[in-house]
C-alpha cells in the first residue's frame, strides 16, 4: 500500500469510523496513551474481532466486574498465555467454520499484552504461537514497565529509567540494562509482518494494524504507549513524548514485511535525545555522561536499522 | 436529556433487526455483521451508489427488486436478502467489469477472489489508471474537507474526476482523497520541501518550521486554514512538535 500515511498532516481524522469498540468509562489514568492505543487498535480491527488479553493495565481498567469497556468478544487470560489462548481461539474458529457451525467469514483474532506480558512473562507462549504460524495479530502495548502493579522494571524498561525496583540512588542510576528489542525478536521468527507504531502517529498505527489483520499468518505490532503516571510526565504531554520518542530516534517507526524493512518516519537528522529525556521525571537523575552514552547508543541503533532497510531493499 | 430516535424493525436474511429511521440499508446491515462488499460507500460522506457492489434483494409489499443498499433507506417490514443467487450473479458480473477496468487494484482482485471470480471475460485495459469513477474523492473534497477542488468532467466513456478546467487551483494537498481512494489510484509524494498529489498534478511548497527547520505542511494549506478558522497569521510558524516544546 503506497499511501504515504507516515506524513500524517493530512485531513483524514474525520474520515475515520465513528464506531467505538473500546468505549469510554474505563478507569485508566488521566492522559493514558495506552488506552488510546487500545481504542485505535480496536477501531482499526473492527467488529469481527475476538480479543485475548493478558493481565495488565488494560485488563484492570477495562473490566471491573460487572462492567466492561469492550464491544467485541474479549477474554482475560493469565499473564503468560495471551498468545497461546489466541492460537487456541484461531484453531477453534477454523474448526467451527469447517464443521459449518458458524458461517464462513473473516474473524480477526487479536492477542494483546503489555511489555511485561510480552517480553518477560509471555515470551515463550508468543514465540511458540509465531513459530506454529497461527493466523493472529499480536499487539504489544509497551509502556516500558509493570505500571499497573506500581511501576516495577521490566526488560522493556530503557537504560537509566528510575522505577520502584530500579530506583535511582547514589550507587545505581536507575535501570542498568538496555531495552530488550522485542520487534527484532519477533522479526527473527520470520513471520510475515512485524511493525512498530506509536499513538502519536494514529493513522500510521491504524494502517499498520489493518495490514497486520489482513495478512495471513502471525503478525506482531509493537506499540509505544506513553504512561504519564509511570514516566513521571505531565498528563498533557503524553502525545508529545511519543512524537519525541520517534523524532529523537529512541523508538523508530518501521515495519518488516516478509523480511523487508521499511522506515515509516525517515529522519534525516535525529533530534537530540535530551529533548526526550528532560521532560520525564524518571530520567531526572541522569548525568551528562549517561545522556551522551544513551545518545550514542540511539545513534548506533538507528544506523543499524537504516542499514537493514538498505540491505533488504536492494535488488 | 437524550433524545431517542425512532427505531424501525425489518428483516435481513431472516433475522429481525432494528435501525434508526432515515438510515440507509448498508450501514444498518454492516452494524449487524452482514458482509456486503462495497467500494464507493464511506460513512463520513453521503451515499452515491456508483460501484453497484452493495446490491441486495429487497422485498417490499410482496414485490422483490434488486437495489444498491448504500442509498436505500430502511423501512418497516422490509425483507432484505444479501446473498441470494441473483445477487451473487450480479456481483460477479460487476466484479468482472471492475477487474477489466482496474486490473492493478489489490482490493478489487481480493474481492473478486472472495466472490469466486477468477478472471474477467472482458478486454482488460492494461494501461488503466485504476480509477473506477466511484467519486469518493470528489465527495470527500466537497463534504469533509470543503476545498471543492475536484469534480466530474465530461460524459459517457470520457467521464473522469479532475480539477475543474484542468487547473487544481483550489487543491490544498491535504491528502484526504489519497486516504479514501479504494483502488489506491491517487498517489501523494513528498520530496524535499514540496508535496505533490500526483494524479491532480498539484505541487505545493511546504512551510518550514521556524525552530527546527523541518517542512511540515503546505504553505497554501496553512493559509487556507488560517483564513477559514480566522486564526492569527503566525499560528503555524512552528511544527506540531516544536509548538509544544518551545511554548512550554
Amino acid at each position: 500500500m503506497d499511501k504515504n500515511l507516515d506524513r500524517l498532516n493530512i485531513y483524514a481524522s474525520r474520515l475515520l469510523s465513528e464506531k467505538e469498540y473500546f468505549v469510554p468509562g474505563h478507569r485508566a489514568c488521566q492522559g493514558c496513551a495506552e488506552a488510546l492505543a487500545v481504542r485505535l487498535v480496536a477501531k482499526a480491527l473492527g467488529r469481527n474481532t475476538v480479543v485475548a488479553s493478558a493481565t495488565g493495565c488494560m485488563e484492570i481498567v477495562s473490566s471491573p466486574l460487572p462492567l466492561t469497556s469492550w464491544n467485541v468478544p474479549w477474554m482475560h487470560v493469565a499473564f503468560e498465555n495471551a498468545a497461546a489462548v489466541a492460537s487456541g481461539i484461531e484453531a477453534g474458529l477454523k474448526v467451527l467454520m469447517r464443521k459449518k457451525r458458524i458461517p464462513q467469514q473473516k474473524i480477526t483474532v487479536m492477542a494483546m499484552a503489555g511489555d511485561g506480558g510480552t517480553s518477560d512473562i509471555g515470551l515463550q507462549a508468543l514465540s511458540g504461537a509465531m513459530e506454529r504460524g497461527h493466523d493472529f495479530v499480536y499487539c504489544c502495548f509497551d509502556n516500558e514497565a509493570y505500571m499497573n502493579t506500581g511501576i516495577q522494571r521490566s526488560s522493556a524498561t530503557p537504560f537509566g529509567a528510575s522505577t520502584t525496583t530500579s530506583p535511582a540512588g547514589s550507587l545505581v542510576a536507575g535501570q542498568t540494562s538496555w531495552k530488550k528489542n522485542m520487534p527484532e525478536i519477533a522479526a527473527a521468527h520470520n513471520i510475515p509482518y512485524v511493525a512498530t507504531a506509536c499513538t502519536s502517529y494514529p493513522f500510521d498505527l491504524m494502517e499498520k494494524v489493518k495490514k497486520a489483520a489482513a495478512i495471513k499468518g502471525p503478525a506482531y505490532v509493537h506499540i509505544l504507549s506513553v504512561c504519564p503516571t509511570g514516566w513521571r510526565l505531565p498528563t498533557q504531554m503524553a502525545i508529545l513524548a511519543g512524537r519525541l520518542a520517534v523524532e529523537t530516534g529512541m523508538f523508530p517507526l518501521y515495519e518488516v514485511e516478509r523480511g523487508r524493512y521499511t522506515l515509516n518516519v525517515e529522519l534525516t537528522e535525529l533530534r537530540p535525545i535530551e529533548e526526550y529525556l528532560k521532560i520525564q521525571g524518571r530520567f531526572r537523575h541522569l548525568t551528562q555522561e549517561m545522556i551522551a552514552q544513551i545518545q550514542q547508543r540511539v545513534r548506533e541503533e538507528y544506523e543499524k536499522l537504516k542499514k537493514k532497510v538498505q540491505l533488504t531493499n536492494e535488488d | 436529556m437524550s433524545h431517542k430516535k425512532e427505531l424501525i424493525k425489518f428483516q435481513i436474511d431472516g433475522l429481525t433487526v432494528e435501525a434508526e429511521k432515515g438510515q440507509m440499508l448498508l450501514p444498518a446491515a454492516l452494524e449487524y455483521g452482514f458482509e456486503i462488499p462495497h467500494l464507493c460507500y464511506h460513512e463520513a460522506v453521503s451515499p452515491y451508489g456508483a460501484c453497484r457492489l452493495c446490491l441486495v434483494e429487497v422485498t417490499k409489499r410482496g414485490r422483490t427488486m434488486m437495489t444498491t443498499s448504500c442509498n436505500y433507506p430502511v423501512d418497516a417490514g422490509l425483507d432484505v436478502a444479501t446473498n441470494t443467487e441473483n445477487v451473487q450473479r450480479a456481483r460477479q458480473m460487476i466484479l468482472e467489469l471492475l477487474l477489466a477496468r482496474a486490473p492493478h487494484s489489490e482490493k478489487i482482485r481480493a474481492m473478486a477472489r472472495d466472490a469466486g471470480v477468477e478472471e474477467t471475460r472482458f478486454r482488460v485495459i492494461e494501461d488503466a489508471d485504476d480509477c473506477i469513477l466511484c467519486g469518493l474523492c470528489e465527495r470527500v473534497c466537497r463534504e469533509v474537507v470543503g476545498a471543492n477542488a475536484l469534480t466530474f468532467v465530461n460524459r459517457g466513456d470520457r467521464r473522469e474526476v479532475a480539477p475543474p478546467f484542468g487547473d487544481p487551483i483550489a487543491c490544498i494537498a491535504c491528502g484526504a482523497c489519497v486516504y479514501v481512494c479504494p483502488t489506491d489510484c491517487i498517489k501523494m509524494k513528498e520530496e524535499g520541501d514540496e508535496r505533490t498529489i500526483v494524479r491532480w498534478k498539484r505541487t505545493l511548497k511546504m512551510q518550514p518550521c521556524q525552530s527546527c527547520g523541518k517542512p511540515f505542511a503546505p504553505v497554501f494549506q496553512l493559509n487556507w486554514i488560517i483564513e477559514r478558522a480566522q486564526l492569527p497569521k503566525d499560528f503555524y510558524a512552528l511544527c506540531p512538535v516544536c509548538r509544544k516544546t518551545k511554548k512550554g
